[in-house]
């Protein structure tokens, strides 16, 4: 395997490099209006489905790729990545799922058997460009909701998919979401109907597993008025010398009354100690409150990739509508994450909350970047933002870059922020307990990152915290 | 694919500042300063004019500015000192007018020899090399750009200021600038020097008449030597139609202390940046800055506490409200460069918007590059507590005298560390008059 020797070096330290050795159904690489006509057509898809991938891919050859962050890259080439992937099979019987791909999942700590009920979560996992399998669907179908990949609802719910999507992320948005548009494959699909609240958390696990391919997935999630849903998001991918590009587009609307949680924990591979290989993480996420009372939360741990380029946000139209966001980004070796938030307040009486907590290790780069906005017509409004940085070691950098517009005189706004080393009097004083260094520091960096954990589902807050401490392992001293 | 558009940005010149003007200018200087003018000119062509692609400019764009109605001004004569009524709270008051500057030694320092009120020539002519130190303008900001090289290349006065070791200026030194000749842009170039262990107070005052349209490009550099302390005032109430664009930059030595407050009140569109580096171990800024931006007007303000030694200090408290129609932009960076540990800094930037229609912006930051530091910024934007003009109102207040109070309050904070108390009570009384007229009491 050409990864070995990487692999050797770093794989206790990111347990998930392996590669499936699994026979899949690829595309040439390169990007033309063919292969987006053949990314189509192997998804069966209805015409108006096509016409709106090939505006997007339209308009994205007019735009510029962004440059303005505060780190450079190797540039792209577009031409030489995989548009599909899928493993060979995949497509077959419904609730069939291939052995090995099974294998791959059970390995990843994902139960894809409906026997794991007990989990109370109900997944999607996207394995490389498609979606393999959903569980739970027969107890979510009873009660309406529909969970299900996104090239399924396209096919069965073509006037769902239809009436939302690019309704909150428009194919003109950026240069990713407009290459996302064009080319994504697939994804998660839900819509929770009129007053209902979902039992169990839903979730969705992507994986990358082919080399030179790319991962454009794109979930829709609709609350419609008083539903409730919570939705859980986990990533990884190989060991792999090269960099692999991960450009998705997340949309949510919450009609009135409604309420979604979107947590997501992000373990992409990110890179040797050298900075050779890792996921480019340029993804484009938005809620987008409609109703009045309507309520969006963003929670994220992110702790792998090479970059991260994500910004979630809510766009907080309904009157007193609630934004929030909760976020830990921890950056390790050259990692580089650039990651916000942006709240938008355009109904009356609308509330936001930010907290940020942003970890940096070894020679990487950490930067809050967010905006909160108040319109002119915007009365009443509320914002706060907590944003703080840790630094472990001395060749690091981290950043803080707010912007707090109000335009208007019934706003009301705090931003806070903080950039510190971490405190030499903690760690001497759980070191003269007997606690050694790492656990002391692990226990430090949990203190710290309290206030987002406690917003996640019990089980990912656990799983969150260990992948702090895995990343976080031999950056001491 | 598509083309860049950031790469195709013509370096596009202000009209009136080229390659003749600069010549005029030069003509007859100090060789020392036709090179460094020269060597600016080169600069400040090679840039693009700065537009709101910029993040810098976003949200004050260069349109704003009339430079198609104005004309530059050609070099300054020196000229007789007129009247001032502050001439006897200094010890050397200076004026720049449209028309001239001169040099009023008020208690006798400068004839005593030691501190030093020059204009650029005669510092070049008598100090060559100690004074071209000085000049390295544009050369040592962060993200300097073309209007500081504008400045550099264009100077239209130019004053050097320097107070020897050891020197304690007890009065201090008045600079005023009076600008009132219509269409016109005036490019002040200012440099203090405060040399080791000395201490010296300036104020700097900005008056322009209502009604005519002008512009001002002011610079300023100051460098404090080790354990030199410099307080300093920049009192700016151009009238309602004058343009300002600035950059000033301040860098302290080891164990050396600036005070500076800045106190933003007129003109139409304002965009000013202020700037300091902590040069040296130990160095300390404190900086206070207050804005009052009513009906119209637009003031962008931009700071920079840079932290280039370990164990540097800085403290910035910005306060500001809008009225009206107003937009007021702050924009704060603190940064720590590689190496400079055990640095503190703080950074805070308080706002009342008080009437729809205003807007404030608000966009404090950290780049941070060292570890085993303490940074930290906090901004906020509301109207005032409503409770607390309730409470006033209770105790026989009208809304508007208990508006005015509250917002009194809110700047005092600021006010209270204007070095001069005379201009501390004349500011106070420049935001009474802005208020009462506006608020209608």
């Amino acid at each position: 395997m050409e990864t070995s020797d990487t692999q050797n070096i770093v794989s206790d330290e990111y347990k998930y490099g392996f590669v499936t050795d699994i026979e899949s159904d690829t595309v040439p690489k390169g990007l033309n209006e063919d292969v987006i006509r053949l990314i189509s057509h192997k998804k069966g898809e209805p015409e108006w489905m096509l016409d709106w991938r090939l505006k997007a891919y339209r308009r994205w050859l007019k735009m510029k790729e962004p440059h303005w962050a505060h780190f450079t890259y190797s540039p792209i080439d577009y031409q030489d990545i995989r548009y599909f992937s899928a493993p060979r099979g995949a497509g077959g019987a419904p609730g069939v799922v291939d052995e090995k791909l099974q294998e791959t999942f059970e390995r990843l700590g994902i139960p894809l058997h409906e026997r794991n009920r007990l989990e109370g979560v109900a997944v999607d996992a996207v394995f490389d460009s498609v979606s393999v399998a959903t569980t739970h669907k027969k107890m979510l179908a009873d009660l309406g909701i529909v969970f299900c990949s996104f090239s399924e609802a396209v096919r069965e719910h073509p006037d769902l998919v239809k009436k939302y999507v690019g309704t909150v992320v428009p194919y003109t948005d950026n240069f990713y979401a407009a290459l996302n548009s064009a080319v994504f494959t697939d994804g998660s699909f839900c819509y929770v109907p009129k007053g209902v609240r979902c039992p169990v958390e839903l979730s969705t696990y992507f994986r990358i597993n082919a080399s030179e391919t790319g991962q454009f997935e794109r979930t829709l999630i609709i609350a419609d008025e008083g539903a409730y849903v919570s939705y859980l998001e986990g990533c990884t991918a190989p060991l792999r010398d090269t960099n692999q590009l991960h450009a998705a587009v997340v949309e949510l609307i919450a009609l009135e009354n409604a309420e979604i949680k979107y947590a997501t924990v992000q373990n992409w591979y990110s890179g040797d100690k050298e900075g050779r290989g890792g996921i480019y993480n340029f993804v484009t996420k938005r809620g987008h409150c409609r109703g009045k009372h309507s309520h969006i939360s963003w929670t994220q741990v992110e702790a792998g990739a090479a970059i991260t380029w994500k910004y979630p946000s809510c766009i907080l139209e309904g009157d007193y509508s609630t934004g929030e966001f909760y976020s830990v980004a921890l950056t390790n070796n050259r990692m580089k994450a650039d990651t916000g938030t942006k709240m938008i307040h355009i109904g009356n009486h609308t509330k936001s909350t930010i907290v940020s907590k942003g970890i940096s290790a070894g020679e990487s780069d950490n930067t809050y970047r967010g905006m909160v906005q108040v319109l002119p017509t915007a009365k009443g409004c509320r914002n706060h933002s907590q944003c703080d940085s840790m630094l472990i070691g001395d060749k690091c950098e981290a950043n803080t870059f707010p912007v707090v517009q109000a335009e208007n005189s019934t706003a009301v706004i705090e931003h806070e922020a903080t950039t510190s080393r971490i405190s030499e009097e903690q760690l001497f004083y759980l070191k003269s307990r007997g606690i050694t260094e790492e656990d002391a520091v692990s226990l430090v960096v949990n203190g710290f990152c309290k206030e987002v954990f406690k917003h996640l589902p019990l089980e990912f807050a656990v799983e969150a915290i260990k992948l702090l401490e895995m990343k976080l392992d031999k950056s001491i001293g | 694919m598509t083309t860049d558009v950031s790469k195709v940005q013509v370096p596009v010149n202000v009209p009136g500042f080229d390659g003749a003007m600069v010549a005029a200018l030069s003509v007859g200087e100090p060789a020392l300063l036709s090179a460094a003018r020269a060597a600016a000119l080169e600069k400040y062509r090679s840039l693009p004019m700065p537009s709101r692609r910029d993040e810098e400019w976003k949200r004050t764009e260069p349109d704003l500015f009339p430079f198609d109605r104005v004309k530059p001004l050609p070099l300054l004569p020196r000229e007789e000192a007129p009247v001032d009524d502050w001439n006897d709270k200094f010890d050397v008051v200076v004026h720049v007018r449209s028309k001239g500057y001169s040099i009023r030694d008020v208690s006798g320092v400068l004839a005593a020899g030691g501190v030093k009120v020059l204009s650029f020539a005669e510092a070049a002519r008598d100090m060559g090399d100690a004074f071209a130190q000085y000049l390295q303008g544009h050369a040592q900001r962060v993200g300097a750009g073309k209007f500081d090289a504008l400045g550099d290349a264009c100077w239209n006065v130019g004053l050097f200021v320097q107070v020897p070791p050891r020197c304690v200026l007890e009065r201090g030194i008045l600079i005023r600038y009076e600008h009132d000749e219509d269409l016109s842009v005036l490019v002040p170039r200012l440099v203090i020097v405060v040399g080791e262990g000395a201490q010296a107070a300036v104020a700097e005052q900005m008056v322009s008449p209502d009604g005519k349209t002008l512009m001002v490009l002011p610079s300023k550099e100051i460098y404090i030597g080790e354990k030199g302390n410099l307080k300093l005032v920049s009192l700016q109430e151009w009238g309602d139609d004058t343009y300002h664009i600035s950059s000033d930059w301040a860098v302290v030595s080891r164990d050396a202390q600036l005070d500076w407050a800045t106190v933003n009140l007129g003109g139409k569109v304002c965009k000013m940046v202020f700037g300091s580096d902590g040069a040296g171990q130990g160095a300390r800024s404190e900086l206070h800055g207050l804005y009052f931006a009513t009906g119209e007007q637009h003031m962008d303000q931009r700071t920079l506490q840079v932290h280039s030694a370990p164990d540097t200090y800085s403290n910035l408290l910005y306060k500001g409200a809008v009225l009206d129609r107003a937009h007021s932009v702050y924009q704060g960076l603190i940064i720590a460069r590689k190496g400079a540990i055990r640095v503190d800094a703080y950074q805070k930037n308080n706002n009342l918007v008080l009437s729809d229609g205003a807007r404030a912006d608000s966009l404090p930051g950290l780049e941070i590059d060292a570890d085993d530091l303490k940074c930290s910024h906090g901004s906020t934007i509301g109207n005032l507590d409503e409770d607390e003009v309730f409470y006033l109102r209770s105790r026989g207040l009208s809304d508007a005298q208990a508006r005015k109070m509250l917002i009194t309050g809110f700047f005092e904070q600021t006010l209270e560390k204007v070095p001069f108390e005379f201009i501390k009570e004349y500011a106070r009384e420049r935001i009474e008059a802005k208020m009462g007229r506006l608020m209608g009491v």
